[in-house]
């Protein structure tokens, strides 16, 4: 445990699906790797996500939809983030979310989507260096 | 704007961002706190604390409805612990206050303990000092357990909640964490449990003895039932907060209590600092006492002596 | 001759497995390592042993008398029926319904006529909240997962079906599970059908929502009063319905393991038994209304000696714990199913083997009365057309062309089969034990056992994926690299939507508000005082109070559950 600063990670589920397995796996995977997860909890609308993203001062926003309200919901949360000034923070997303969806979340704001069965040690990695050259970016 | 003076106008992005700097050891925190502080000392801080499982969290989410509908602004601190191997932290206190997630009057800030002791993050004091300064009337500290360290929510609070639930096997926790000397508020939570009438009566045992020894201006710790998960109680909860806050001002303790919690916080930081710079200073000092040449006393003794001492 | 007739050679004991082990295997192995170090089996991670022999079956105490009896006697070990699957078949079945009522019934009358006779209705999230489909939460939920269902007219469309073609009819609507069954009744008479025709089957499982699945809305001790309202009513006023059905499969996507599905459904059965029992029901009538859905996964030997050791299980605690005595009471009912959960995005005709494997050890460990074939690409997407085909063929292969259904429980006495299925029986019994010891199933619930248990497996499951250490075609071994796998997700047309709104907004602007408000007034009465909910239900469904409009008069008496963060495992 250096004294490098921990990643803040808020996990949210949008909507009315209550999958847990997906997020709880990533979230003890960030977890084992030394991030802080904030969980927002179950059904929340993306103006609460947007919310606690801005109070808790998240580095990153990752947003779990197993359901289908994604092309509508994701692009709203991502809208509402920039609006309140946090789009400086890494947005990205995961479930089952079709390729053909994927330009159109990127478009909005995601920068990375991992689809259903991606290697939590894959989203580890992309985190962390995602951490690491921001924070070198910072460096005065 | 610059950052101090958006924490002082209250502005929740702005104090969020301060909280992390002070949380990650930022010296911009640090600069920016010092500009901050003398606008804190009004916040009435109240700890929630008690056992795994009690439904603190769901508890502190009626209190804040309630404080709302009295028109007040609520902050609310909940630190979780982090794993002492890793680092890392699983925060999820604030999904149970989620209802309360986009009323602007309401900041909730999740805190991993980062090795801090007592239940508390080492951020704890900076993250309620920059809440204070934004002007919260209120702020929940909520952490689990009640420690015997000097830097536990006891210490930081001007109330402290105690949250028991019945059938826990708290009646001996209760005794042995001298949780009752610790709390001046003690709530008997999911009090529509099995054994709640059990460990009510045995609580009323408890605050009964207390009682008796004290003071007849002393403040008698009220024992009161909540089901939080069905709003029960909150009201009480909250009247009694306000009633140990008038008592807090009309006996001159609040402003005490706010003074001795930023004297506390700078005698273990300063302590941290002059621990360093002792091992520093004495090293055939701490020689001598690694190879039994010299007791711990003694060699104590030798230092404080060699240091200057205070004007006459 | 009579040499070899008289002198029947004893079967080898321990000392001779011994000797085997160290003087022809264990030099074996020296030469040619083993390939897994340790074999263990694939959820419960116990070792396998290289071989099994009567030995083994010495030192777990088997007896055949006691452990397996014979099939319909107890303890049932081998079966419920006298007569396995030799006078019929399992009911076949799958699952159905998605869209808006008449799509449902399309595809539904589709089903029925490629040999299906057993139709189980899914709602969409809204439904399954306690939502209409006007409400701001669920906009993109529509008619997806399942059937919108808003009124009364919504489900009388979806009932324009050959009834006398249904076996069953399964609906799956566990938190508003007293709206969802007053609808069904009512509709039913609309369409003038005979409730004594056939079986309607409602899961009513709050308990294990709260366990894992989540789509729950009242705190649990309500879920657990509604449920038993359910219960209650069909078994005094609809007696050859099904109130119940515990879905212990459910608890697979959740990671547990055959023990903790075993112990965690049977002390949620118990929750609702007991609670049943106490509305003035006796045990002889109550648990032959028990019903419970279970998968296998690929483990072929953890899943047929699960489903074994759940029939055992069952007949021990009903006997022993509540004193029944009519072998109805003591005969699980169950039906079972290949898991979804071990079927793969990648490489989809894979999964049309699997469900093969999976359905034949269904069939080895006893199918109960039903199987449902989840779809080889139902991995992501609601069943298309051809893959429901494929899906019922499959059960037919297994029991027409492969003999396991031939015979009755044909492992029976295998070493290996006989040590598992005890194993699991005990762990089961113990584990039982102690959840009965702190106060039953929802006592589990409230203090988050259940979910801190399985939010453990899940993330030392999906170690073991990412580490290597369990072997899944397509996701970590024989991976075709670059395969890039369409997700067929199930569009909702928005039409869906919009066309649910519009008719929400004529329905409204035509039904009698006097007699709404009267409905919702009565359920809201019966919720606050200790009322059967379901004729406070029917009222208000008949009245056109909307599906939404009830759950939310019960809303308000019970409150909503949301909990603790330490109970959800994450």
């Amino acid at each position: 445990m250096s004294g490098a600063r921990p990643l803040r990670v808020l996990l949210a589920k949008l909507g009315m699906d209550t999958h847990t397995v997906g997020i709880t796996v990533v979230a003890h995977a960030l977890r084992e790797a030394g991030m802080e997860v904030i969980f927002t909890g179950l059904k929340q609308t993306p103006e609460a996500v947007a919310s606690a993203a801005i109070q808790e001062d998240v580095d990153v926003v990752g947003v779990s939809s197993l359901s289908a309200g994604h092309t509508r919901s994701l692009p709203r949360l991502a809208r509402l983030l920039r609006e309140a000034g946090a789009a400086d923070k890494l947005l990205v997303a995961g479930g089952v979310i079709p390729e053909e969806d994927v330009p159109l979340l990127e478009e909005a704001g995601y920068a990375r989507i991992f689809t259903m069965g991606t290697d939590t040690r894959q989203i580890v990695a992309y985190l962390t260096a995602w951490g690491a050259a921001r924070s070198g970016a910072l460096q005065p | 704007m610059d950052l101090a003076a958006a924490v002082l106008a209250g502005q929740v992005a702005a104090g969020a961002r301060l909280i992390r700097w002070l949380d990650d050891g930022d010296p911009r925190g640090r600069a920016a706190l010092r500009e901050i502080y003398p606008a804190t000392g009004r916040a009435h801080i109240v700890g929630i604390t008690g056992p795994p499982g009690a439904g603190k969290s769901t508890l502190v989410d009626i209190l804040i409805a309630q404080e709302r509908a009295r028109g007040r602004r609520v902050a609310v601190l909940a630190v979780d612990p982090s794993s002492p191997f890793t680092g890392g932290a699983i925060l999820g206190d604030r999904l149970r206050m989620s209802r309360h997630a986009v009323d602007p009057g309401v900041f909730i800030r999740s805190l991993g303990t980062r090795g801090g002791r007592g239940g508390l993050s080492r951020a704890t004091y900076d993250a309620t000092a920059v809440m204070d300064a934004m002007g919260y009337e209120r702020i929940f500290v909520e952490t689990v357990g009640v420690g015997q360290e000097e830097m536990d929510v006891t210490a930081l609070a001007h109330s402290t909640v105690i949250v028991a639930v019945p059938g826990l096997g708290d009646e001996v926790q209760a005794m042995k964490a001298g949780l009752l000397e610790a709390g001046e508020i003690l709530v008997l939570n999911k009090a529509d449990r099995g054994g709640h009438a059990q460990t009510l009566r045995h609580l009323e045992l408890l605050v009964h003895l207390r009682t008796g020894t004290q003071a007849a201006d002393a403040w008698h710790t009220p024992l009161l039932s909540a089901v939080a998960s069905r709003g029960e109680g909150a009201a009480a909860i909250v009247a009694a907060l306000d009633a140990h806050r008038e008592h807090l001002h009309r006996c001159g303790e609040f402003s005490l209590q706010s003074g001795r919690r930023s004297e506390q916080q700078f005698l273990a930081i300063a302590g941290a600092r002059l621990r360093e710079r002792l091992l520093e200073l004495a090293p055939e000092l701490r020689a001598q006492v690694r190879t039994q040449q010299l007791d711990p006393y003694t060699a104590a003794e030798r230092l404080v002596a060699a240091l200057p001492g205070p004007d006459p | 001759m009579s040499q070899a007739r008289n002198a029947s050679p004893a079967p080898p004991g321990a000392g001779a497995d011994e000797r085997w082990e160290r003087e022809v295997r264990a030099p074996f192995v020296a030469q040619a390592p083993e390939r897994r170090d340790p074999f263990t089996t694939q959820a419960l991670k116990w070792p396998i042993k290289a071989l099994y022999t009567p030995a083994d079956l010495e030192a777990c105490g088997f007896d055949y008398a006691t452990d397996l009896g014979y099939p319909g006697e107890y303890p049932f070990t081998r079966g419920t029926q006298p007569n396995g699957h030799r006078s019929s078949l399992w009911t076949m079945s799958q699952v159905t319904g998605f869209g808006k009522g008449e799509d449902w019934a399309r595809r539904a009358r589709y089903m029925l006529a490629q040999g299906l006779q057993g139709l189980i209705l899914e709602h969409d999230l809204p439904t399954t909240n306690g939502y209409d489909s006007d409400h701001p939460l669920v906009e993109g939920e529509v008619g997806r997962a399942g059937l919108a269902i808003d009124s009364l007219e919504d489900l009388v469309r979806a009932f324009d079906l050959p009834f006398e073609k249904l076996r069953y009819l399964m609906s799956v609507c566990n938190a508003p599970q007293p709206v969802n069954l007053a609808m069904i009744i009512a509709a039913l008479e609309a369409r003038g059908v005979d409730p004594r025709g056939f079986v309607v089957h409602i899961v009513n499982g709050i308990l294990i929502e709260y366990t894992c699945v989540g789509r729950y809305i009242f705190p649990p001790a309500h879920g657990l009063r509604i449920a038993t309202d359910c219960l209650e009513y069909i078994i005094r006023h609809h007696p050859n319905w099904a109130p119940i059905s515990i879905i212990s499969a459910q608890l697979q996507p959740a990671k547990a393991n055959p023990v903790q599905e075993l112990a965690f459904s049977m002390a949620i059965a118990l929750a609702y038994l007991d609670a049943t029992l106490a509305r003035g029901l006796d045990i002889d009538t109550v648990a032959p209304y028990f019903h419970f859905v279970i998968n296998v996964d690929m483990d072929f030997f953890e899943g047929i000696c699960k489903l074994r050791a759940y029939r055992k299980v069952w007949a021990r605690l009903m006997r022993e714990r509540y004193g029944a005595t009519r072998p109805q009471a003591l005969r699980i009912r169950m039906m079972t199913s290949p898991t979804t959960v071990a079927l793969t995005l990648q490489q989809p005709l894979n999964n049309i083997g699997r469900l093969a494997i999976m359905a034949t050890a269904c069939a080895l460990g006893g199918a109960g009365e039903a199987m449902t074939t989840p779809l080889h690409d139902e991995a992501h997407a609601l069943p298309a057309e051809e893959a429901i085909r494929v899906g019922a063929a499959l059960q037919h292969i297994v029991a027409h062309e492969t003999g396991v259904a031939d015979t009755i429980d044909p492992l029976a006495g295998s070493y290996y089969v006989e040590s598992l299925t005890k194993g699991i029986e005990e762990a089961a019994m113990a584990e039982i034990g102690r959840i009965e010891a702190m106060g039953g199933a929802l006592a589990a619930i409230q203090s988050g056992y259940f979910q801190q248990a399985l939010g453990r497996e899940q993330y030392e499951r999906n170690k073991d994926i990412e580490e290597g250490r369990r072997k899944w075609v397509g996701v970590n071994h024989l991976v075709v690299p670059g395969e890039k796998r369409q997700i067929e997700i199930f569009r909702a047309d928005n039409r869906v939507e919009e066309e649910q709104v519009a008719r929400l907004k004529e329905l409204r602007a035509r039904r009698d508000p006097a007699a709404v408000a009267r409905g919702l007034a009565r359920v809201r009465e019966a919720a606050a005082g200790t009322d059967n909910l379901v004729p406070a239900c029917l009222d208000a469904v008949r009245a056109l109070a909307t599906h939404g409009e009830i759950c939310d008069a019960m809303r308000a008496v019970f409150g909503v559950h949301t909990p603790d963060s330490q109970l959800t495992g994450v």
